[in-house]
């Protein structure tokens, strides 16, 4: 019952803050000097009065921005996220078009990170300041500082044009066609479809982009990991569980770990919801058609509808997340649960 | 244990529930289902699904993006010319870069006396891809939609004031004026003739109201309803675009059987998918890519210079612009630009125009000597304007790049130059869509360096540069001020005949030569690269390459 109390008010809040976001991002696109319509159409077109006008109608920027405000909040309310000024389609088609394809690439990336995150933080928490230890640090270091855009070229570089290893960009090798559209994530749909060759292709045009998103939030959890095992490694009931006699993996895997990676968690919730709100750059490396990009060009052409949907989608991602991690955090550990 | 039991499904919820959000996405086209595998054969035999092959000859292609639609009526961008033109057709067509507009889908035409009524027959058996034949019908909705779509192409149809269609075969377009440039008008993109039966049940519509009552372009999107050799069978906005061959083209066909189009902004990906052979043409090189690839067996380099120009802009009302608004301080700069390095800045291929005119149009005079620079000549001019000591001015730069070129990095060669003659340029940077762009347009640029890419392939498209014109007034020149100059513009408008264009278009070159508030810059390269197993891939303005004549060797 508290629980369901617990989801309820989340997810009332979940309705405020939603209402809020849309409220603040309108606000601060109309804020920022620049015209949408200066930032969509051709230069002769600007100097055609007629087309100019035209073109404010038929997105109602003729109107005054509070009216624009309540309508687009009305039209908010009924899920509509209204038409994007720059491609003439509904945002909730936009939107659905381009989201599977940054879930895809961030549930690998996020895979990726938490598997090497917290296998790296474990090795490095028990050769502590040993020289494994010591190369695991500089690579977590070396991971949240790289510069993802440079990665992104560097991996290309190498495994892919020098040593072709990995696939170029793109989602998939041309001589494969998009599959149907089941889900959008071209891996389960091609397996959908019966193509297992399509779906491995695909999922090999994963690995260079998951790899360099990974980077980051793998440094992230790698040191969380390790730092938060040293921590619980001095508790007393560890020690306890010595005195007891246990030791090695059993103590670490079984005893250990489960307390250390708590926090781990939070982190691994943070980097998802970071990945699902696209990646710019590597997007466009990758030629990756995901959320990233259509919010690039959104903010690029002052798409007020666009930017106000993909700024929806970013907060849900996160209400939505962080609304689980507390729930596996009380699952986890009680003392949160009570309180 | 039963805890962490349910802390796994829960995480395992976590990422189902996120995949689901996916929901259903429209982008990709079951229709496009082909695999034209020309490594894995074997894969073809395992993949049952992908198995309308459309044969060896596909064609890859990279492109930049930096469009939003592939609907003719609404198209103005650089790389989508290049889709409408494989899959749509215009009455008129430039068949060659240097050439003029010549019929395609017209057999006889000819102008009224006065030169404000065009009469057009069309040819005899075209057909659409959906095996509609084309009519004078399909021309005069085609025209008609562009017109009241009042879209960014809009303005090309602006001095057409009316179509008649006698018959099947004839259109009769009356002018509001003498048109030098119509025909080269008709054979822009946004011309092209839809099949007006399928655009029109799809949602389109020609009448007045179309702004608003056309609701075409989700379809026109999703596939293309020409009469072209090709056909759009999948269009992922920002990533791939599919064309296969038209199988009932009512003309000649070239080997292509599809074009995979895909979207990669950057020219090093483009560098290394063209090396890898993933790639057949890589549309958006840069010098450094293309020395690259320099000597590489299999690849072919090209480099050619297009008609998009960079010029700077000096306010001619003094309010505005200043000391630049004084004509001696301007011709001052003309002479302190070092066009030699301007050009070795924009890499292999750019020249610069003699004046507003850019080489390689009709009637252009060609180019503008690098050894214009004369630096004692523009600080004597200096002195004369009332500054021997020279003067400070911002210079204002947007965030836009001419063909892969930062704007900024033109601004900071020209405060180098203006620096040896006593200007001392302070560079402003802004975004073009935060505020640059509504100052340009609105004529509140003092001083700035910006660029033009021609929307039609035709001279009078440069006539906005003269007093009064689009970009003239954008630098405070209006028609009152240089009335004699301002009056070119209607004259090169109304003059039809070669002679007589010639003579007009070389009075404004003249006239603009060392006068104005324009120093054009730089016609920018196009450098390109493609795989030697193709045959015809040569640049073209109005199309960058085309596709309607590439084969594969």
């Amino acid at each position: 019952m508290d629980r369901l109390r617990f989801i309820g008010k989340r997810l009332l809040y979940l309705v405020v803050m939603l209402f809020g976001v849309a409220t603040l991002v309108f606000i601060l696109t109309k804020l920022i000097p620049g015209d949408p319509v200066t930032a969509n159409l051709s230069q002769r077109a600007l100097s055609d009065e007629s087309v100019v006008a035209a073109y404010r109608a038929k997105y109602g920027l003729d109107k005054p921005v509070i009216i624009q405000y309540l309508l687009y909040m009305k039209s908010l309310i009924s899920f509509d996220l209204g038409t994007s000024i720059r491609t003439n389609n509904a945002v909730l088609d936009e939107l659905a078009r381009c989201y599977p394809a940054t879930i895809e690439l961030a549930l690998v990336a996020i895979i990726f990170a938490t598997i090497f995150g917290i296998f790296f933080g474990i090795i490095s928490a028990v050769k502590r300041n040993s020289i494994i230890d010591q190369i695991v640090r500089a690579i977590s270091v070396t991971g949240v500082s790289l510069p993802s855009f440079w990665f992104a070229l560097i991996m290309l570089f190498f495994f892919y044009f020098k040593l072709q290893i990995f696939p170029g960009p793109g989602r998939l090798s041309t001589s494969f066609s998009a599959p149907a559209t089941v889900t959008g994530m071209y891996v389960i749909d091609s397996l959908l479809e019966g193509n297992p060759a399509k779906a491995l292709d695909a999922l090999s045009h994963l690995i260079l982009p998951a790899i360099v998103l990974a980077a980051f939030t793998m440094g992230l959890i790698t040191r969380t990991t390790r730092s938060n095992l040293l921590d619980v490694m001095s508790t007393d009931y560890i020690r306890t569980a010595k005195a007891k006699g246990l030791s090695g993996t059993g103590l670490i895997l079984y005893h250990a770990l489960g307390n250390a990676l708590i926090p781990v968690l939070t982190v691994i919730g943070l980097g998802l919801g970071n990945l699902l709100g696209g990646m710019v750059l590597v997007e466009t490396i990758f030629n990756w058609p995901g959320v990233g990009q259509f919010a690039y060009q959104s903010v690029m052409a002052n798409d007020y509808p666009s930017i106000i949907g993909v700024a929806l989608l970013i907060a849900l991602n996160y209400m939505v997340i962080n609304t689980i991690v507390d729930i596996l955090y009380g699952i986890i550990d009680p003392r949160v649960r009570v309180s | 244990m039963k805890k962490r039991l349910m802390a796994l499904v829960l995480a395992g919820a976590m990422a189902f529930s996120l995949a689901a959000c996916g929901g259903n996405s429209s982008s990709s086209d079951s229709a496009s289902e082909a695999a034209e595998s020309e490594s894995a054969e074997s894969e073809e035999a395992e993949s049952s699904t992908d198995s309308e092959s459309t044969g060896n000859n596909t064609v890859v292609i990279a492109m930049g993006s930096g469009f939003d639609t592939l609907d003719p009526g609404q198209v103005y961008e650089k790389y989508p010319q290049m889709i409408i033109n494989a899959c749509y057709e215009t009455l008129f067509k430039f068949y060659s870069n240097d050439g003029s507009a010549e019929p395609m889908l017209v057999d006889t035409y000819e102008f009224s006396e006065d030169n404000t009524v065009l009469t057009l027959t069309l040819k005899d058996g075209i057909t659409f891809a959906s095996g509609n034949t084309m009519t004078s019908a399909d021309v005069a909705f085609s025209l008609n939609r562009t017109k009241n779509l009042q879209g960014n192409p809009a303005f090309i149809t602006d001095t057409i004031d009316s179509i008649e269609t006698p018959d099947d075969k004839t259109v009769v377009i009356n002018l509001t004026q003498p048109d030098g440039a119509i025909l080269s008008k008709l054979a822009y993109s946004a011309c092209s003739i839809l099949d007006s039966a399928v655009v029109t049940e799809n949602g389109g519509s020609d009448a007045e109201d179309a702004a608003t009552a056309d609701t075409a372009q989700a379809y026109l999107d999703s596939t293309s309803a020409g009469s072209g050799m090709f056909v759009m069978t999948s269009y992922i906005p920002d990533s791939e675009i599919v064309l296969e061959k038209n199988p009932s083209y009512w003309g000649e066909s070239t080997n292509v059987d599809k074009y995979i189009i895909q979207i990669q902004d950057d020219a090093n990906t483009q560098m290394m998918t063209l090396s890898t052979g993933d790639i057949d043409i890589a549309c958006n090189m840069t010098e450094d890519t293309m020395s690259e690839l320099e000597g590489t067996d299999g690849i072919t380099l090209l480099n050619s210079s297009t008609k998009t120009v960079s010029f700077l802009m000096m306010n001619m009302d003094e309010s505005i612009g200043g000391p630049v608004s004084d004509p001696k301080v301007q011709q001052a700069i003309r002479l302190a630009v070092d066009y030699a390095g301007i050009q070795t800045i924009c890499g292999e291929g750019t020249t610069t125009p003699y004046s507003i005119i850019q080489d390689g149009f009709f009637g252009s005079l060609g180019q503008r000597s690098t050894d214009y620079t004369d630096l004692d000549a523009a600080k004597a001019l200096l002195e004369e304007a009332g500054y021997p000591d020279g003067f400070d001015v911002d210079l204002t730069v947007c965030d836009l790049a001419m063909e892969g070129i930062p704007l900024t990095d033109l601004a900071q060669k020209v405060a180098s130059d203006l620096a040896q003659i006593g200007i001392n340029v302070n560079i402003v940077s802004e975004a073009w869509a935060a505020g640059y762009g509504d100052d340009y347009r609105d004529g509140k640029l003092g001083f700035t360096v910006m660029y033009w890419g021609i929307d039609y392939n035709d001279p009078n498209v440069q006539l906005e540069f003269l007093p009064g014109g689009v970009v003239g007034l954008r630098a405070g020149w209006t028609a009152e001020m240089d009335a004699d100059i301002a009056e070119l513009y209607t004259k090169a408008t109304n003059a039809t005949e070669d002679a007589d264009r010639e003579a007009v278009l070389k009075e404004i070159q003249e006239a603009t030569y060392e006068y104005g508030p324009f120093v054009m810059l730089a016609q920018a390269p196009c450098p390109m690269a493609y795989n030697s197993r193709l045959s015809g891939v040569a640049f073209s303005d109005p199309y960058t390459v085309d596709l309607t004549q590439v084969n594969v060797q």
